[in-house]
């Protein structure tokens, strides 16, 4: 990987791209013991080529079932998913899907899980350029000493960013992530925030991003998708005035962060304070 | 930590005198016993020890290379089918409700009662054993890989299918390795078994192997060979446990790694 310094004004470049991926009036309802529940009303939601989209809400609000939509993990019950135009049906091999929950394979070291995808047939690549470039993602994640380590003896967090190595070291052009650093401390996080802006710039990548965090969805994201409390519905959608490439440690203490997370904050609290009480 | 592991390596050497001491003890015991009337049942250690010397100058031989013959042929033939099986249908939903049942029914068989039909099939020679070994291993290596090849995570499946992973890829990354842990789970209760179908096997009808050593000396009220056959019974068993042993260190060392 060379240095990404040419990364691209994205906000210039969205306004002439077409919709990379299309929700239209896409619904779920699950059965459960009979009952039909409903995860997600049907939402209508676009989202552009290059685009970084963040979704924020109240836990169990059906932002993780958007991202199994949009994977094809999940079927909708009502209205279409679209990417590329085309209608999602089966897993969708073109985003790469950093879940919550961790699918490491245990029986492979760091360095073997973050190179898994390499060693598959559609994206063959040489051993000697696969290892360059699992070291890379290993230093770029900051999990360098822990590569022959298995899954069981890492923490929590350093898991999470080794499936997050995992992830991007193929370099998928869509990127689906629910919730990725829930799990980091304060530094850490800003660290691989710092990394994912510049990556997902550079690669010129599509991203859905769920997270609790507003700060984090107003560092990263050009806009922001407001998801309301079960069943979940989009109750509103923020654009991101701010400047890119942003910095994202000091971002934080601007005055137009601030504003943008008060707007947020004004949006999301009923809604909160809704989903405690249940 | 210098300290505790010699405190361990110390612990050890007692351990392993006290055993020395009882098996002494044991073999003692056992000489008196013999010598002083009871030979007739329980023979005598160093009768036995005797006859095995004399039979390790030659006789030994062709029935110890049968009973192995038999053993790791029928083994490696039941293991592999076993395999085979498990993971087809594990992973083919399908397939498993239509021939789960048979397989169920087909394993109420006591499967050592098969013995004499096999025998009636293929003669005196090697073949009745190592079909026997290879029926009773084919079972238990089937069960443990089907209810691995089940039990495999949806969710590792779908994260393999996003990267782009085709179905053979699925089977070589994932499920193979996932049921590798039940596989050698299979394999260690399997080996025991298959010397007890292998002996048994043996004691009904053949003309050669440790089995047919033990019916011959039985018939004749030759406790010393009995008894000495049953200590090279004694040896393989514990042989064919170290190496399933082995076998599964080798294999799961990641599960090592986690504890």
């Amino acid at each position: 990987m060379d240095q990404m310094t040419l990364a691209p004004a994205r906000g210039a470049e969205r306004a002439v791209s077409e919709a990379k991926i299309r929700l239209h009036g896409a619904g779920k309802t699950f059965a459960v013991r009979g009952t039909e529940v409903e995860a997600l009303t049907p939402v209508d939601l676009e989202i552009g080529r290059e685009e970084f989209v963040a979704l924020v809400g109240p836990s169990g609000c059906g932002k993780s079932t958007i991202l199994n939509l949009v994977a094809g993990l999940l079927q909708p019950s009502a209205g279409s998913v679209l990417y590329d135009g085309a209608p999602v049906s089966g897993a969708n091999r073109r985003v790469g899907y950093l879940t919550q929950k961790d699918t490491l394979l245990p029986w492979r070291s760091t360095a073997d899980n973050i190179r898994i995808a390499l060693e598959l047939k559609c994206r063959a690549t040489p051993r000697r350029e696969a290892a360059d470039r699992v070291a890379q993602m290993i230093e770029l994640v900051g999990l360098k000493g822990f590569e022959h380590h298995f899954p069981a003896e890492l923490s929590g967090g350093m898991r999470k960013r080794a499936a997050l190595a995992r992830t991007l070291i193929y370099e998928p052009e869509t990127l689906l992530m629910d919730e990725p650093f829930g799990a980091l401390d304060a530094q850490l996080k800003l660290l691989m925030l710092d990394q994912l802006q510049r990556l997902t710039q550079h690669r010129r990548m599509t991203v859905m991003f769920v997270t609790h965090d507003l700060g984090e969805a107003i560092t990263l994201a050009d806009r922001i998708v407001v998801v309301s409390a079960r069943p979940g519905r989009v109750r509103a959608i923020h654009e991101v005035q701010l400047e890119r490439p942003r910095d994202v440690f000091k971002i934080r203490f601007t005055e137009d962060f601030a504003q943008q997370h008060e707007r947020l904050w004004d949006e999301l609290k009923d809604d909160i304070i809704k989903g405690t009480e249940v | 930590m210098r300290t505790r592991r010699a405190g361990a390596a110390a612990d050890r050497d007692s351990v392993a005198a006290w055993q020395l001491a009882l098996g002494a003890a044991l073999l003692i015991g056992w000489e008196i016993l013999g010598r002083n009337g009871g030979a007739r049942w329980v023979s005598e250690p160093s009768q036995i020890a005797v006859k095995l010397w004399s039979w390790l100058g030659g006789s030994l031989y062709v029935h110890l290379y049968a009973t192995v013959t038999e053993l790791v042929t029928g083994f490696l033939i039941g293991t592999s089918l076993g395999i085979l099986a498990g993971m087809l249908l594990g992973r083919s939903p399908v397939l498993a409700t239509i021939l789960r049942p048979v397989i169920v029914g087909l394993y109420s068989v006591p499967l050592v009662s098969l013995a004499p039909l096999f025998i009636m099939f293929f003669g005196l020679g090697l073949m009745p054993k190592i079909v026997l070994v290879a029926i009773v291993t084919f079972f238990l290596l089937f069960f443990n890989t089907f209810a691995g090849a089940q039990r495999i995570d949806e969710d590792l499946v779908q994260s393999l299918e996003l990267m782009g992973a085709g179905r053979w890829e699925i089977f070589r990354k994932l499920v193979a390795p996932a049921t590798a842990v039940w596989i050698v789970g299979g394999i260690k209760i399997a080996l025991p078994y298959a010397l007890v179908a292998t002996v048994t096997g043996e004691l009904l009808a053949t003309r050669a192997g440790l089995g047919y050593l033990l019916s011959q000396a039985a018939e004749q009220f030759d406790m010393t060979s009995l008894y000495a056959v049953l200590l090279i019974l004694m040896v393989i068993g514990l042989l064919l446990s170290e190496a399933a042993t082995r076998i599964e260190r080798r294999v799961l060392a990641w599960r090592h790694a986690a504890e």
